[in-house]
């Protein structure tokens, strides 16, 4: 019998196995996909400090002579916050470390691809990264680091500081990748990148030097997304066991630096007696931390000051029997002392180890949940409100997840966390990328999907510049262009399910469309992130924006049909009328032609019939 | 002997054309003068309005018509591109000039009268042989496709040109085109005593071989598949001018059936048309039940043709006698024979044995 051998791998090896996964599959999507990347990043961090993005991207040859798939050197200059020099080397140098884990509209997850990008390069080509960082707008700092991919954790070859003037962040890469097939998917990437981003600026280099310049269009930013509670309908057994994990404090560890805590929120300069140090807690107890609180709770049950505390470790605190067990480093003893429930401390500690109520818990850590909606749902999910969460047992935990599921009467999604562009902005971008001869923007309310808060901002424009070659429609979710995938697309769908000649658009029409889905979670179909799938909640706003934005542009052609129907109606009769004119007079043996003016301005009159 | 009974017909029909020309040129003219739209009445060739006239055996149109108005800015340029071929058919009779069918459609560049294609040029000639109830031979305007014709029969041209000469259609072997000098010509004189008018060309070449046209005095017409109108208005002059009957022979299938009956009563195509259709000629064959009696060598119907025999069984024309009867055998034995097939009893087993039979068989119906 064969003895199969069970290892842990490192998160960092994890992802290297299966990069396919992350959009790493071959040279000419990773260089995309890394491009992608560090843009987005950069966006990212800009939106975050309310500065406005100046992106610099350029990707250069190592050997302009070699043949594609070949090394790139791949460079994202931002003009962003910067990062402390103290996180680059973890931010750059492992998986898994990121500052995206909060419930928030954001273009990347958890800084996962950066980092793949960095892991990607380093196996291609074995050449490290390069992060240059200014936070403080005086000192750059230089790292120039490899990943140790076993360990996960970076290895940092050089680290250099020089005097800079301007906060930003320029990362660089080296890596294998094909421009030659990725080079129009990045321009596009770049070009949409911009329309949804109009008060970016942003510059592409690509390998043979040619500049694409974006000018900043407008100048407002929109207000940056918020992190926020999640809504009791988006949430599992798992997520509610890591709340409750966080919820329920533990008994402090109780160090000098603890004490030093204590003392500090106490006012303390000197050293009081046990009951001086409880009647001083008594009057500021409203104002001091929960672990004061309970370092205070336990000083009062065992009587002892400062120097006892530190001599002993506590053990255990049993609700259920009322003592507190300790083990006294002095004596070398186990002592237990009883906890009497009268006491005002007796109901700090409790609710330390056991956690706060169910009720408390359901209002403090969900959005949109006030005591009266909690209430109904204890009742609906039959579990008793001052229920401690603590002390819930996973069928319990189980029984709560799908409560939460299942109960309907919880208000929709906060989805003032929300980020959308604006129709502004949005009108703005469109006016100036297509010059349209008509264009018309639409915001529309915010609904959810699953416990998800979304919003759905679309556009639409005609004419003008736009070349008549059909129906082109620009994805974007959270800010970011979709570009691979197109054809399993829920807007797609909907786009293609729209009878257009209803809307008196017909042929190959110069028609553009920009959809914009914002949500703390895109439904995307696939981990690549390309296609957003056909929620019916998602389905439904996305074709009332459609629906809207297509009969504001049939008012506009119809109106733009009788102007073209008159002149085309004047056209006809010059043309036709002295034609006819003059068949007649040769066909009836005439010499003058008839007087046909009259005819050819009534003809340019009539109204149309039908 | 037997002498033209309607003389000088061409030269009639000629001035009633343009007669008809003129008028509708001073009715357009008077109307642009008095600033009024001019419109054509066109009688409608919808299929509604297609009935079958027992009385004149043929395919006529009802009272039906629609109007095509230069007000309706939708027909404006069919209505002039209507005006504009009465323009030049004008011009085509009075010069005394010949044009096909493609023809118009490229002398139209010439006068920026913009058809399509060619089938809307084809379309509006036809919706002018329904204005004048004229057809467009009249107009000087045929097909490209032409088919022959052979035997003692002397006609007289009235082509510019060739005016009063004359031509005896035995003298040339091959045959003689029925083209637009022959369509215009007066027929004369001749010694036959029958038509026959033959679906193939090949079949034709050994008629004429076989001195057919003297065996049984006959003047012999090869109607190249479906009879092109200009050979069905001769086969019509043949009967009714010179009084000749006229006999049919064609494949052994529906198609074969219905080329005759077409000769005899016309297409629904041509049903605003008269003088097309020659209501006594007769199907010699190959009839479904010669296939058995003659134990012809066949070939099976394919799914196009057991559907045409289905089709035709909703024609009026077929729902009596042995024009019902065939379609019935023809469907029973979904097998068909062509004219050829009686080669597999020597080349001239046709001429010598089936004709001569047939023949007989079709004095008694």
């Amino acid at each position: 019998m064969s003895k199969e051998v069970f290892s842990q791998i490192s998160p960092s090896e994890f992802f290297y196995r299966n990069r396919d996964l992350a959009g790493f599959s071959n040279p000419t999507r990773s260089l995309y996909t890394s491009v992608r990347e560090f843009v987005e990043n950069a966006l990212d961090a800009c939106d975050q400090k309310k500065m406005l993005p100046d992106i610099h991207l350029s990707i250069k040859a190592v050997d302009p002579e070699k043949a594609d798939p070949k090394h790139y050197i791949l460079t994202v200059k931002d003009n962003g916050p910067g990062i402390d020099p103290e996180h680059i080397p973890l931010a750059f140098g492992t998986v898994l470390y990121g500052s995206k884990f909060g419930l928030k509209q954001a273009r990347g997850m958890f800084g996962l691809g950066a980092t793949m990008a960095i892991l990607y390069g380093q196996i291609t080509t074995n050449k490290p990264v390069t992060v240059k960082s200014c936070s403080d707008g005086k000192t750059i700092d230089e790292f120039v680091m490899l990943l140790d991919i076993q360990k996960n954790k970076p290895v940092i070859q050089k680290h250099t500081t020089k005097e800079g003037s301007k906060t930003g962040l320029a990362v660089s890469i080296v890596l294998e990748g094909d421009y030659s097939k990725a080079g129009s998917k990045i321009r596009d990437y770049v070009y949409q990148t911009s329309l949804i981003t109009p008060y970016a600026s942003i510059t592409f280099e690509d390998p043979s030097g040619e500049k694409f310049h974006y000018a900043r269009i407008v100048k407002d930013m929109p207000r940056p997304p918020t992190v926020i509670k999640p809504h009791p309908h988006g949430i599992d057994v798992e997520t509610i066991r890591r709340m409750i994990t966080d919820t329920h404090y533990q008994i402090p560890t109780i160090d000098n630096k603890m004490i030093d805590k204590v003392k500090k929120e106490l006012s303390l300069k000197k050293n009081l007696s046990p009951k001086e140090i409880l009647e001083r807690a008594q009057k500021r107890w409203s104002d001091i931390s929960r672990p004061v609180r309970t370092v205070v709770s336990v000083m009062s049950f065992l009587n002892i000051d400062f120097e006892g505390l530190k001599k002993i470790r506590i053990d255990d605190i049993d609700i259920a029997n009322k003592t507190i067990t300790y083990w006294d480093f002095g004596e070398s003893t186990t002592h237990a002392v009883e906890l009497d429930p009268e006491s005002p401390y007796y109901k700090q500690l409790a609710s330390t180890v056991q956690g706060d109520t169910l009720l408390t818990f359901l209002t403090k850590r969900f959005q949109r949940v006030g005591p009266t909606t909690a209430e109904k749902f204890c009742e609906f999910a039959k579990f008793k409100p001052d229920k401690r969460i603590g002390s819930m047992t996973n069928e319990e935990l189980v029984k709560l997840a799908d409560g939460l599921q299942k109960f309907e009467e919880f208000l929709a999604p906060d989805p003032s966390c929300l980020a959308p562009l604006g129709e502004e902005p949005l009108s703005k971008g469109i006016m100036k990328f297509f010059n349209p001869e008509f264009a018309a923007v639409w915001q529309r309310n915010a609904s959810a999907y699953s416990g998800f808060p979304f919003v759905v901002e679309m556009g639409i424009a005609y004419g003008g510049d736009i070349p008549p070659n059909g129906l082109k429609v620009y994805r974007f979710a959270n800010r970011i262009p979709l570009l691979y995938d197109e054809g399993s697309d829920v807007v797609l769908k909907i786009v293609n399910e729209t009878e257009w000649s209803r809307y008196k658009i017909k042929g190959d029409p110069p028609l553009v469309i920009v959809s914009h889905i914002c949500s703390t979670r895109i439904p995307y179909k696939t981990v690549g992130k390309e296609n957003v799938a056909d929620r019916p909640e998602l389905e439904r706003e996305l074709k009332n924006a459609l629906q809207y934005l297509a009969r504001k542009l049939a008012v506009h052609m119809s109106r733009q049909g009788a102007a073209d129907m008159a002149k085309k109606r004047a056209n006809l009769y010059s043309k036709y009328v002295p034609l006819i004119a003059q068949f007649a007079t040769e066909l009836a043996g005439k010499k003058k032609e008839p007087n046909y003016n009259q005819l050819i301005r009534m003809g340019s009159e009539i109204e149309e019939q039908v | 002997m037997k002498n033209k009974s309607n003389a000088k017909t061409a030269e009639t029909r000629k001035k009633r054309l343009l007669s008809l020309l003129e008028q509708q040129g001073i009715n357009i003219y008077d109307h642009l003068d008095k600033g009024k739209f001019p419109q054509f009445v066109i009688p409608s060739r919808s299929v509604s309005n297609i009935v079958y006239d027992k009385k004149i055996r043929q395919y006529i149109l009802g009272s039906a018509s629609a109007v095509r108005s230069s007000r309706n800015m939708s027909q404006l340029r069919s209505y002039t591109q209507l005006a504009w071929l009465a323009f030049f058919v004008n011009r085509l009779v009075r010069e005394g000039k010949s044009s096909t069918l493609r023809d118009i459609y490229y002398s139209s560049q010439a006068f920026s009268i913009d058809f399509e294609d060619q089938p809307e040029s084809d379309n509006i000639i036809v919706d002018l042989e329904a204005v004048l109830t004229s057809p467009r031979e009249e107009f000087h305007i045929f097909p490209e496709e032409r088919s022959s014709v052979f035997g003692d029969l002397t006609i007289e041209y009235t082509v510019p040109g060739y005016e009063g000469k004359r031509m005896n259609l035995s003298d040339h072997p091959d045959g003689y085109l029925i083209g637009p000098s022959l369509s215009s010509a007066e027929l004369v004189d001749t010694s036959a005593e029958l038509v026959i008018a033959i679906e193939k060309g090949g079949l034709f070449t050994r008629f004429v071989e076989e001195k057919v046209h003297k065996k049984f005095k006959a003047i012999i017409v090869d109607t190249a598949g479906q009879a092109p109108r200009s050979t069905r208005n001769l086969l019509r002059r043949l009967n009714s001018e010179m009084g000749l009957p006229v006999v049919i022979l064609a494949d052994g299938d529906v198609y074969g059936e219905h080329i005759a009956m077409v000769i005899k009563s016309g297409s629904a195509n041509a049903a605003h048309l008269r003088e097309l259709t020659v209501p006594d000629a007769k199907w010699l064959g190959v009839w479904a039940t010669d296939i058995e009696k003659y134990k012809l060598p066949t070939i099976p119907m394919t799914e196009s043709d057991i559907k045409r025999i289905y089709d035709l069984q909703k024609d009026p024309r077929y729902q009596e006698g042995n024009w019902k009867k065939q379609l019935e055998v023809f469907l029973k034995l979904k097998r068909k024979a062509e004219l050829e097939a009686f080669s597999k009893y020597g080349l001239t087993n046709i001429t010598d044995k089936y004709l001569p039979a047939k023949l007989e068989e079709s004095k008694s119906f």
